[in-house]
């Protein structure tokens, strides 16, 4: 599970933001950007406050609130999030290690309160949406640079601020989206829309950043919404209380802490 | 009216060049603007609140027909080159652009969720085609384990699985048809079979089938009938004449529609068919009357004859005609459009036929001058006359034999209603040896059933009661007895499904726990892991987003209403139980919509049916200036409609949309019979003053008249028996029924009856 990485492509920093981009902008090549954007710094670890919302066709609405925690551990990165509403699913947990190693899949247990029982799971469906949102795993962050070849298409300039245009287009032919179109910010790498077409070349999805925030030194969205054009279905994530490098001990990401709650 | 007819003679061939001028306007609008609509979907009347909610459901939990494709392998599917087919025609059907990828359903598709002592797995049950030995066990032994797709998606005997397709109402064509079963016939081998069924298939195809082959025989019945009708009047011009009305009534019928936008529905294809026979009865009558007057007047020249058929016959051929539009007319009180518009144009027809009958035949006469009677007929035909003449006497003399013989009829008629039933099948429309249905046996053999029947448990805006353990329980519970009990239902789905699944899963596996846990906390945590693990647009197609609503799928082997209502029955006891939870239920899915679509039509038919039948009996008395005669006018008809229920009833044949209109027109022609009968026997009457001779002298006029009529009609109506539509055999077979029994009972019972009643001669006695 990739709490942390929701933002690997959404969250940057401000240093990385730099002194050097503005001059070196015309030698940039789409993957070159694309790589910025996958390098900044996320920081060690982070705890935050996630609200996320589906809204379906009609309007309805699922709201569910988590209390998550990440952290990088080098060549494993481990999240861990408990569920505080809806009441009927409180306490219920979720962990997830993540290994840098892409030959290794990930690790992820759940807790069922109901049940008091830990259990693993195991899952080989990477293009899985997340939780019923519209967010895949993938998206969330699990991509790698080189899945896909990154082509520079152009520069525009919206409400004074100044993007890169990618077209990042995967290598595996069978991969759900056929392209993407990202639009990033040239000033601090963060990419701010991104438009996915399915195998039709038809528009599927659109992501939005509606919000980022300084939060100790790093820039980390706060508020970002993915929405399916074609299903008419929308889901929005908020993080609030967002805390980072607040040293959080490894021994957090356990099972037992799973089953003992926050 | 006399008059305008009579002026009309002088300018005849103004009135037919006018006649062609308007006729090729109307064909004008029938060629540029005519528009067969086959979407059986805009067939049903919109705004009924049953088909309102059908169509919300439908939306809510993205309830769509499916196109079933099976792929069989005698000796087992588990081999590489039988996976290997199922995988490319999964891909291939997704990649259609009437298929969105998400509706494709398949093994290749389907998530297996299996659980062990650590935990859960959630896998594809492959995604590359498992080539050995080991492998291929493997997802043999997980398929069998897992009862979402075991007898499902697989066959319990292993050697069939099914793709399953679900496409929108409205995206069936033909071409899409023959292109997926180009497709499929590309991946036939000689181990590996593949059928084509489900609802959109049969559907589609019936929509198609029906009017096609009304068009193949609609040129044929009325080339049968042109003979036919050439053998009664022994002319080439009179024959061509009466069909020409035919015709041009047929084109104004369907040009006005054209030129009001109303597209040709399925039932539309049948204005033809009434109205070749209703309109030849006004030429046949007319000649009739005219062969007639030229025997007793060899002499007379043609504007003499005509004149004298135009006096005697307008008003019989006015007064029938306009019954008959009543008739149809009354179709209007229908909640089904397609049949207000067969009514409206079918009675539209039937006044043109009787304008241009009244105009184009005389006209005609004046123009090619009186047919001519050939010698050697002449003493045959009195011959006929002194037949008509004895049967008449033999009729009124031996009443008893008709009164007894219409009351056995009555009675063994009422007796046959009773095994009367409606059937809303579409697949009982077509040959039970055709390929639709062969497809639809083998795949009902094996797998849970090609209809679906959706019930939609509703807790009207109370949220989370779908988690609640007691709802699901008596939920899953419902689904059993249903199971069990009916052979016709072979599975169910729902959300207790899941849960069952989800609560087995997460404690390795347990058949013990393979049901819904007790705690609602437990549910709701189950779906959540379901959501986080499965796909969760599965459970969209279960429950709503508040957990507020619920639909359970029934499959049914059969889509015949007797089958449909057996499972509604069973569904139905559960009602108190779930309204005691607050819970109402409705259904959904087009099962039941053909369920309700049917039972409208036939409410229809039968109000237009009593409707018609009282404003005939009071037409007919207000025309006649009696009530005596509207009620005996009126007898022929009501036996007419009881034989042709009653013959249903025994011979099995149900009440469909197709059958159901023959009412229509068992009243049309039932009611020329009878008036050109009683107009002919009240003038007689005025004329002879002597009850028997009055009979003698209607039964060679009328009588003969009719009997011609009734031949013509049945000839080629008896064309349609061999269609290769079932529906329009049935039509055909009792439509020629309905005009016997139309012709004999007016001939017998009716004649009786004015014998009787002593109609017309009572003032002097």
């Amino acid at each position: 599970m990739k709490i942390l990485k929701i933002t690997s492509i959404l969250v940057a920093v401000i240093i990385a933001s730099g002194i050097n981009s503005q001059l070196q902008s015309q030698e940039l090549t789409g993957r070159d950007i694309v790589e910025k954007v996958y390098n900044l710094p996320t920081g060690e670890d982070q705890i935050s406050n996630l609200t996320m919302t589906l809204i379906n066709k009609s309007g309805k609405e699922r709201i569910r609130k988590i209390k998550q925690f990440s952290k990088d551990m080098g060549d494993v990165e481990k999240s861990i999030m408990f569920f505080q509403s809806p009441a009927d699913v409180k306490n219920t947990s979720f962990m997830s290690w993540t290994y840098d190693d892409e030959s290794k899949s990930d690790d992820q247990w759940i807790y069922l309160p109901a049940l008091k029982k830990t259990k693993r799971i195991s899952s080989d469906s990477k293009s899985d949406y997340f939780m019923g949102s519209d967010f895949t795993y993938d998206d969330l962050g699990d991509r790698k640079l080189d899945d896909d070849t990154h082509e520079l298409t152009g520069e525009e300039t919206i409400n004074g601020i100044d993007y890169y245009v990618v077209k990042s287009t995967p290598k595996d032919e069978e991969y759900m989206y056929t392209r993407t179109k990202t639009w990033i910010r040239k000033d601090n790498f963060i990419g701010l829309k991104k438009e996915f077409y399915d195998e039709d070349e038809e528009l599927l999805k659109v992501l939005k950043i509606k919000m980022f925030e300084e939060i100790s030194g790093f820039l980390v969205i706060t508020s970002s919404e993915m929405e399916n054009v074609q299903k008419n279905h929308r889901t929005t994530m908020v993080l609030s209380n967002v805390e980072v490098n607040t040293n959080i001990s490894s021994s957090k990401f356990s099972e037992r802490m799973m089953a003992r709650g926050m | 009216m006399e008059t305008l007819l009579k002026k009309l003679l002088n300018i005849p061939w103004l009135s037919i060049a006018l006649t062609i001028v308007l006729s090729s306007v109307f064909f004008y609008f029938m060629i540029q603007n005519s528009e067969m609509e086959t979407n059986l979907d805009k067939y049903m009347p919109q705004d009924h609140p049953a088909f309102v909610y059908s169509d919300q459901a439908e939306e809510w939990f993205g309830i769509n027909d499916g196109i079933i494709v099976a792929i069989e392998n005698k000796k087992g599917i588990y081999n590489p080159a039988t996976i290997d087919t199922l995988k490319q025609l999964t891909k291939v059907l997704q990649k259609m652009a009437e298929i969105e990828k998400s509706d494709v359903t398949s093994l290749y598709t389907a998530d297996n969720i299996v659980g062990d002592e650590d935990g859960m797995d959630v896998k594809r049950f492959f995604k590359r085609v498992p080539t050995s030995g080991e492998k291929l066990n493997e997802l043999q032994q997980n398929v069998r384990n897992n009862e979402m797709v075991y007898g499902r998606l697989v066959s319990t005997d292993e050697t069939v699985t099914v793709i399953i397709a679900e496409i929108r109402d409205d995206v069936f064509t033909q071409e899409f048809y023959n292109e997926i079963l180009e497709l499929v016939d590309s991946f036939q081998t000689e181990d590996i079979k593949i059928h084509v069924a489900g609802r959109p298939i049969v559907e589609g195809t019936m929509a198609l089938l029906g009017p096609a082959d009304m068009k193949r025989m609609v040129p044929i019945v009325l080339l049968v009938i042109t003979i036919v009708l050439y053998l009664m009047l022994r002319s080439v011009r009179s024959t061509l004449l009466t069909m020409s009305v035919v015709f041009f009534s047929t084109l104004w019928s369907f040009g006005l529609m054209a030129m009001v936008n109303i597209p040709i529905y399925a039932v539309s294809t049948m204005i033809p068919v009434m109205l070749i026979a209703i309109g030849v009865a006004d030429g046949i009558h007319l000649y009739s009357h005219l062969h007639l007057f030229q025997r007793k007047h060899p002499e007379a020249g043609k504007k003499e004859a005509v004149l004298d058929m135009i006096k005697n016959m307008w008003s019989p051929v006015v007064i029938t005609s306009i019954t008959t539009a009543v008739g149809f007319i009354s179709l209007l009180t229908s909640q089904v459009y397609p049949i207000k518009y067969f009514g409206v144009f079918t009675a539209f027809g039937v006044l043109v036929a009787m304008i241009l009958s009244l105009i184009i035949i005389p006209s005609g006469i004046m123009i090619f001058g009186l047919p001519k009677l050939k010698k050697e007929n002449k003493k045959k035909k009195t011959n006929n006359s002194t037949f008509y003449q004895s049967f008449a006497l033999k009729v009124v003399r031996y009443k008893k034999v008709s009164i007894i013989a219409t009351a056995v009829i009555i009675i063994l008629s009422i007796f046959g209603m009773q095994k009367l039933w409606i059937n809303s099948s579409f697949l009982d429309k077509f040959e039970s040896d055709s390929e639709i249905v062969l497809t639809d046996q083998f795949i009902n053999s094996h797998f849970g059933g090609t209809t679906s029947l959706n019930l939609i448990l509703d807790a009207e805006g109370e949220k989370d009661v779908f988690k609640n353990p007691d709802v699901l329980k008596l939920v899953d519970k419902m689904q059993n007895q249903l199971e069990n009990d009916l052979e016709v239902v072979g599975t169910s789905f729902s959300l207790a499904d899941y849960i069952n699944r989800m609560n087995k899963v997460m404690n390795a596996d347990d058949e013990a726990f393979n049901t819904i846990p007790d705690s609602q906390d437990m549910v709701a945590q189950y779906l959540l892991l379901y959501e986080m693990s499965g796909d969760p647009e599965n459970l969209d197609k279960v429950v709503d987003y508040d957990y507020e609503k619920l639909n359970v799928t029934f499959q049914l082997k059969s889509d015949n209403s007797k089958a449909i209502n057996s499972a509604l029955a069973i569904i139905d006891t559960y009602e108190n139980e779930f309204s005691e939870m607050g819970i109402s239920m409705k259904y959904a899915g087009s099962g039941y919509k053909g369920l309700i679509f049917t039972d409208l039509i036939l409410e229809g038919q039968i109000m237009s049916l009593i409707l018609s039948i009282i404003i005939v009996i009071i037409l007919l008395s207000f025309m006649f200036k009696n009530i005596k005669a509207g009620i005996i006018g009126a007898v022929p008809i009501l036996i007419t409609a009881l034989i042709s229920f009653g013959v249903m009833g025994f011979l099995d044949i149900p009440l469909s949309t197709t059958t159901a209109l023959l009412s229509s027109i068992a009243i049309g022609i039932g009611i020329d019979y009878a008036v050109h009968f009683l107009e002919q026997y009240r003038m007689n009457a005025k004329k002879t003053g002597d009850i028997e001779l009055t009979a003698q002298k209607t039964m060679a006029h009328s009588g003969r008249a009719i009997l011609f009529n009734a031949i013509v009609v049945i000839a080629g109506f008896l064309v349609l028996l061999f269609s290769v539509f079932p529906p329009n055999r049935e039509l055909g077979a009792l439509v020629s029924l309905n005009m016997f029994t139309s012709f004999v009972g007016t001939l017998t019972i009716m004649l009786v009856l004015l014998n009787l009643s002593k109609l017309y001669f009572n003032k002097s006695k």
